[in-house]
């Protein structure tokens, strides 16, 4: 049944991006309240699909990589949904739809066997995972805040306002933005490092091993740090910010991708 | 079906024959005409009344409205059956100024019954404008309109289709760009400060030396929502001057710099013959801002702000000339916009049309209808003597029967008229089916 409803959830993403793209590309404003509509009911049905799974295995689903990639998807949309209902930035739905829809797609498709790690279903290490989704999904939005961002710069800076110009928000709040989900992303991701090495002590105690995983999320944590640590002292924002911020999301996205050594889905 | 256009019938005073579609136009614009014509065939205000009375008397017309602005006039009219509608507005035209027709015909353009339609609309939604997507043409054609009404010239079907030019407009406004961006160089001041700062509340500004256009950029940016207004200038007393009128606060130029950091918003106008700011002034006034982004208006020339300042992160210059290529830019997007509006507006004609082709067989559809009501109640009357008592069950047994006789008749001709009303000679199955149900 779960899976039935994250297919539901699917067939509104695919509707939400179509028109989302529509609004952005060939400026009809009106196409966007359809957009919205797709994915807010998008996001209930999504909800609805974990709190099933979560039923039927008596555990929050996202301790394989299947319903972990579901559970990004739900996270990005929130955050877009939360993002949008301050900054009404219609522009960000072009940098967030087509992820959500995908990471959606390859959730709802796969299928087989869903082979568990044991170590995986002790205790609260859920939350460890709930945490870093969540902090990347804000930290996605920093993400296309800073492209946009850029790509807004350089339209200003060009003095010749061509198709971008037109369709993007304007650069202050876009740092807002950007600033925003930073602040929001990093203390996420910083608790959900800081719940995964207790998790480890608690397992292994002090002779648990590093693997690329554990390593690349050291890096992006730094990054993220240096970035935070520059805006509240030497008042950075703007396009460096938007550099920093595209970088952090860079070593994010590697991070992710590395699932080798402990953090491995055998 | 019936209760639908019989109600769209009743908008018009016409009475139900009168519903042929017969419109001609023929006007002069900025693009066909001099000002030297335009203003010989303009039309008052006040003498439109008087117009549109000659208009209505004319020969051939039957409902008719005239615009008349600085950049075009136009009468757009619905002629009577088989005359032509736009020959009669070209005589119309030539008597009412009492000119020759010969001398304004080569000005003048003129079209005719789907070229007509899509002209309103076209000028109603600003897309035949010289600037393109302005907003006044839509007042001016509803005024041109109410004239109309007033005057009694517009009733019918023309009323029909002003109706549809507005309801196109407002679809053409907010579906494209073409009324979205700026086109004047203070406006387009506006409209970059809002693109580098979002809402302009809370931002302050500053006016560093006094011009007109300077005033006239601060005046549009304090409308717009700005906080304050601080004013530098050489000499305190003019400044003062300034600050009294816009409510600002008058700054004496030894602190310009102190001013600078607090301004998010400067313009520039003084007469200086050299750079008043130079490059390296950029990052001194940033890190005492704490880089918050800033953005100079330089309107002086020669310029008071070194242009390598827009190469430093978080300072946005634009001088007169960046302006205007803004200005042309967005003029360009407008333009591009339009094409999207011309294909709004085609779609459009092609559906008023298909109404209008409709109500053209809907008179003869409703006494059809009539006609045959007529006769089943006729022989119902006939037979009810014969017919002795009824019970209640049978009295309705024999209407619901020959209702649906009646319709069940209907049906062939009814489709066959609305699917010829959308044909060109739709006249002659018109006739045909008043001739065999002898309709009058």
């Amino acid at each position: 049944m779960s899976q039935f409803w994250l297919r539901v959830t699917l067939i509104l993403y695919s509707i939400g991006l179509a028109h989302a793209l529509l609004t952005v590309f060939i400026r009809r404003a009106k196409l966007f309240r359809v957009a919205l509509g797709a994915i807010s009911l998008a996001a209930v049905f999504h909800l609805v699909s974990i709190v099933e799974q979560a039923a039927a295995t008596r555990r929050f689903p996202i301790t394989d990589f299947h319903h972990s990639v579901s559970f990004l998807a739900f996270s990005i949309t929130c955050a877009f949904l939360i993002a949008y209902a301050r900054y009404r930035f219609q522009a960000l739905s072009v940098f967030v739809f087509p992820l959500v829809f995908m990471l959606t797609l390859s959730a709802a498709v796969s299928s087989g066997a869903r082979l568990e790690d044991p170590l995986l279903r002790s205790g609260w290490i859920w939350l460890h995972v709930l945490l870093l989704l969540a902090g990347y999904a804000m930290l996605f939005v920093t993400f296309a805040a800073g492209i946009m961002y850029i790509l807004q710069e350089r339209e200003l800076k060009s003095k010749k306002p061509r198709a971008f110009h037109y369709r993007l928000p304007p650069l202050e709040q876009l740092d807002d933005l950007a600033h925003k989900t930073l602040a929001a992303g990093f203390p996420l991701m910083t608790l959900g490092i800081i719940s995964g090495a207790l998790w480890a002590a608690a397992e292994w105690g002090s002779r648990w091993p590093l693997d690329p995983k554990i390593a690349l999320s050291f890096v992006t944590w730094l990054i993220y740090l240096g970035l935070i640590f520059s805006r509240w002292t030497a008042g950075w924002r703007g396009r460096k910010a938007a550099y920093f911020a595209i970088a952090g999301f860079l070593a994010t996205v590697a991070t992710w991708g590395a699932n080798s050594g402990l953090h491995s889905f055998k | 079906m019936r209760s639908k256009v019989a109600s769209d019938l009743r908008t018009s005073d016409l009475g139900p024959v009168d519903l042929e579609m017969n419109f001609g136009l023929v006007g002069l614009s900025h693009k066909s005409a001099p000002v030297e014509i335009r203003e010989r065939l303009a039309i008052p205000e006040a003498a439109l009344p008087q117009a549109l009375e000659a208009l209505r008397r004319h020969d051939g017309i039957r409902e008719g409205l005239i615009l008349s602005t600085c950049n075009r006039v136009e009468v757009f009219a619905r002629g009577r059956p088989g005359g032509n509608p736009a020959d009669s507005l070209v005589s119309f035209l030539a008597g009412y100024h009492r000119l020759p027709a010969g001398e304004l015909k080569p000005h003048l353009y003129q079209y005719a019954q789907r070229d007509a339609i899509r002209h309103v609309f076209r000028v109603t939604a600003s897309l035949d404008s010289m600037v393109v997507g302005e907003p006044q043409i839509l007042g001016q054609v509803k005024n041109a309109y109410a004239a109309a009404r007033a005057a009694g010239t517009a009733c019918g079907l023309l009323e029909e289709v002003l109706m549809r030019a507005f309801s196109v407009a407002k679809k053409v406004r907010s579906e494209t760009g073409i009324a979205q961006s700026a086109v004047s160089i203070s406006y387009a001041a506006v409209e970059l400060a809002r693109k580098i700062f979002g809402s302009l509340e809370g931002k302050h500004m500053l006016l560093v030396g006094a011009g007109k256009m300077s005033e006239l950029a601060a005046r549009h940016l304090l409308r717009s929502g700005a906080a304050s207004l601080m004013i530098v200038n050489r000499s305190l007393e003019r400044a003062e001057e300034l600050a009294e009128a816009f409510g600002g606060q008058a700054v004496p130029f030894e602190r310009l710099f102190d001013s600078l950091a607090h301004a998010d918003i400067v313009i520039t106008s003084t007469g200086a013959p050299h750079f008043i700011l130079k490059k390296e002034d950029g990052p001194r006034i940033l890190a005492r801002r704490r880089n918050r982004p800033m953005f100079f208006i330089d309107i002086a020339v020669p310029r008071d702000v070194d242009p390598e300042l827009n190469k430093i992160d978080n300072i946005f210059l634009y001088d007169i000339d960046d302006l205007q290529q803004v200005v042309e830019a967005n003029l360009a997007e407008r333009r591009h916009e339009a094409q999207r509006g011309e294909q709004i507006i085609e779609r459009e004609v092609d559906r008023f049309l298909a109404r209008a082709r409709t109500l053209e067989v809907v008179p003869t559809i409703v006494s059809l209808q009539e006609r045959l009501e007529e006769v089943r109640r006729g022989e119902i009357e006939r037979l009810r003597a014969r017919l002795g008592d009824l019970s209640a069950e049978q009295e309705q047994a024999i209407e619901a029967l020959t209702r649906g006789i009646v319709n069940k008749i209907l049906h062939e001709p009814i489709t066959h008229l609305k699917s010829a009303a959308q044909e060109p000679d739709s006249r002659k199955a018109i006739d045909l089916v008043r001739r065999i149900f002898n309709l009058k």
